[in-house]
């Protein structure tokens, strides 16, 4: 059920997404470049799509509305296909990034039948470094969540060894990539974070459990970042990492925002 | 002679990457099971973010060693770790002719390193405290920094239309002895920081210390303890006491209730041209005593004079400013490894990120 109230460019952008997905589908299997071309052309015009609903929200609210369960869903899905489209454009991993999709798609899948009213904003989160903070952190998990794909992908493809899949080389340069860009958004969002957090709060490291799990998802992936120089770790070891990693991060921001109470509310 | 060999495997060690990897992933283990304990043990840890963590070891943690022991542990490993990477810094920095392209990522060693020694810092030399209630013109010693004094010079909560609180307007001086240090209006999000000093608003509240009357012939007042007045016909009025919540016992004693206007009462004293002079209280909820009617003097309470208070966060951190240039160091850090990924990319090198 999709809410009454929800924006008409999200559905359609849903419905994009979708149905891309299928295309993607169908040029896995039939292998023709115009399957590709218009399942590209899909997530392009749902992107644009969403992008304009966000800004649309953003200049209703005036802030950047992220700060329910709705509003993170829907960002952290549009993160998310800005990422896809990243790897797509410079790589051409086709259906290699259907993970990210699918993903964007259950995102959205949740929120659309949310209530999409932007609630009023608390005092101590009308600040710039708010906005960055969330914006590296949502990048930072989309990022995080490609690296995911690429590395279940790395392990499908070391078993099957199938022509449909990028090549091994390929798909573990890939993920090293996701994981360094991830990290890097990540560390910027942690940084903005704990300014804000010594403005707002007068210190800058919350010993709360988001506060704790976010800095273990630095280390963990500051590690990884490591990792990859490791012979041992190299390859199958590293998408074990960052299968693992997603883990971590699927707590920090779901998990923990919905089964346990934080600082860092999403109901 | 045999110390040479045995100072650089120790240095080698120092400075290993898997020595990196294994303290990291330490550390994540360990913080993974140790936070949920944390959460699911609100008793024990529940106090972390009110004090510092040294303070807290002290207190609360060190009396559930089976629940805490990750903390120190983790301390431990987190030390090891910011060895490693600043040894690794080390390493780097004298091989820079050479590596200078991995500049933004040894910033971002180095930013760690020293916020991570800027935490420990303000871990056990700094201190919170929570609740200071100010009212306007009041002056607060503050124990943690002797000779230093907070006032309050004026403050305004702000509303939004609907009532709901949005800001609280705090103009504090930060005092050494009677020198001004530094002034700052402390409103939500802006802070007055001074070396490690952050004093922040935490909320706001009111106390009835009067009440407005209509006094026949005079108009409006306000009135509250030590007000004087001079009236009509040679009549001086003073108030002598003011309580909110004031409740008369057996033998015509008044006794004080809560903070809250329920029950106002003024102590007042009549002085009559006659020199004659009356003292008696006056509670609200029996209406004016005789000796006031038969003065002509009649008053009407109107509502209750507040008096605003602002209540304060004030913490300390000698680490804040060291945090601070760490966390600006990685920022630099990151977008130097950007630029260089991508600039490594543009060439054609394969992507090697770290």
């Amino acid at each position: 059920m999709i809410s009454a109230d929800q924006s008409p460019l999200l559905v359609a952008a849903f419905a994009a997404y979708l149905a891309s997905t299928l295309f993607y589908l169908l040029h896995l299997v039939l292998r023709r470049r115009l399957l590709w071309r218009f399942a590209f052309f899909l997530v392009v015009t749902a992107f644009a799509l969403q992008s304009v609903c966000l800004a649309e929200r953003w200049l209703a609210a005036g802030y950047l509305p992220v700060t329910n369960l709705f509003a993170t869903q829907f960002f952290f899905s549009w993160a998310l296909a800005a990422t896809y489209l990243y790897f797509e454009i410079r790589y051409r991993i086709h259906a290699a990034g259907l993970f990210v999709i699918f993903l964007n798609l259950l995102l959205l899948t949740s929120a659309l039948p949310r209530d999409p009213v932007i609630p009023p904003l608390i005092p101590a989160l009308d600040t710039p470094l708010f906005t960055l903070h969330i914006f590296f952190s949502f990048v930072g998990y989309a990022f995080f969540a490609m690296a995911f794909s690429l590395a279940v992908l790395y392990l499908v493809q070391r078993r099957l060894a199938t022509d449909l899949l990028p090549p091994l080389p390929l798909l573990r340069q890939l993920n090293e990539e996701a994981i360094f860009l991830g990290f890097c958004l990540f560390t910027l969002c942690l940084i903005f974070g704990s300014i804000w957090a010594y403005v707002a709060w007068g210190y800058y490291f919350s010993w709360n459990i988001k506060g704790v799990w976010s800095f273990l998802v630095w280390i963990f992936y500051a590690g990884m970042c490591h990792a990859k120089f490791v012979r041992r770790w190299q390859g199958t070891g590293y998408a074990w990492l960052s299968v693992a990693g997603f883990g971590v991060v699927l707590f920090t921001y779901l998990g923990i925002g919905l089964l346990l109470s934080s600082n860092h509310p999403l109901n | 002679m045999a110390l040479r060999p045995l100072f650089a495997s120790l240095w080698r060690l120092l400075c290993s990457l898997k020595l990196a990897i294994v303290l990291a992933a330490a550390v994540t283990l360990l913080g993974i099971g140790g936070s949920l304990a944390m959460h699911f043990n609100p008793g024990v840890f529940g106090d972390l973010d009110r004090m510092i963590l040294g303070r807290w070891w002290s207190t609360a943690g060190s009396s559930a060693p089976l629940l805490s022991w990750w903390v120190p542990v983790g301390a431990l490993l987190l030390v090891l770790l910011g060895l490693n990477t600043f040894c690794c810094f080390l390493d780097w920095a004298r091989r820079i002719r050479y590596r200078w392209r991995k500049c933004g990522e040894y910033l971002i060693h180095l930013g760690f390193v020293l916020v991570l020694l800027a935490y420990f810092w303000g871990s056990v030399a700094g201190f919170r405290s929570e609740g200071n209630r100010l009212f306007v013109g009041q002056t607060l010693p503050l124990p943690s920094l002797p000779g230093h004094f907070l006032r309050l010079e004026a403050f305004e909560p702000i509303f939004a239309e609907n009532g709901r609180p949005v800001d609280m307007l705090s103009t504090v001086a930060l005092l050494h002895g009677d020198n001004v240090l530094t002034r700052q209006i402390v409103r939500t999000n802006t802070p007055l920081t001074w070396k490690g000093l952050a004093v922040l608003p935490g909320s706001f509240g009111r106390t009835v210390e009067g009440f407005f009357v209509h006094i026949a012939g005079v108009g409006r007042v306000s009135l509250s303890s030590g007000t004087e007045l001079s009236l009509p016909d040679g009549l001086r009025l003073r108030v002598l006491n003011f309580t909110a919540d004031a409740r008369r016992l057996a033998g015509g004693r008044i006794a004080r209730g809560s903070g809250e206007p329920r029950s106002p009462a003024f102590e007042l004293e009549l002085s009559r041209r006659d020199g004659s002079i009356w003292r008696g209280w006056y509670l609200f909820a029996e209406g004016p005593p005789s000796p006031l009617t038969e003065a002509g003097l009649l008053l009407r309470p109107i509502e209750p004079l507040y008096r605003p208070y602002s209540i304060l966060t004030i913490n300390g951190d000698p680490g804040a400013s060291l945090a601070l240039i760490g966390g600006l160091a990685m920022l630099a850090g990151v977008l130097l490894a950007l630029v260089s990924f991508y600039y490594k990319r543009g060439r054609g090198d394969r992507p090697e990120v770290w």
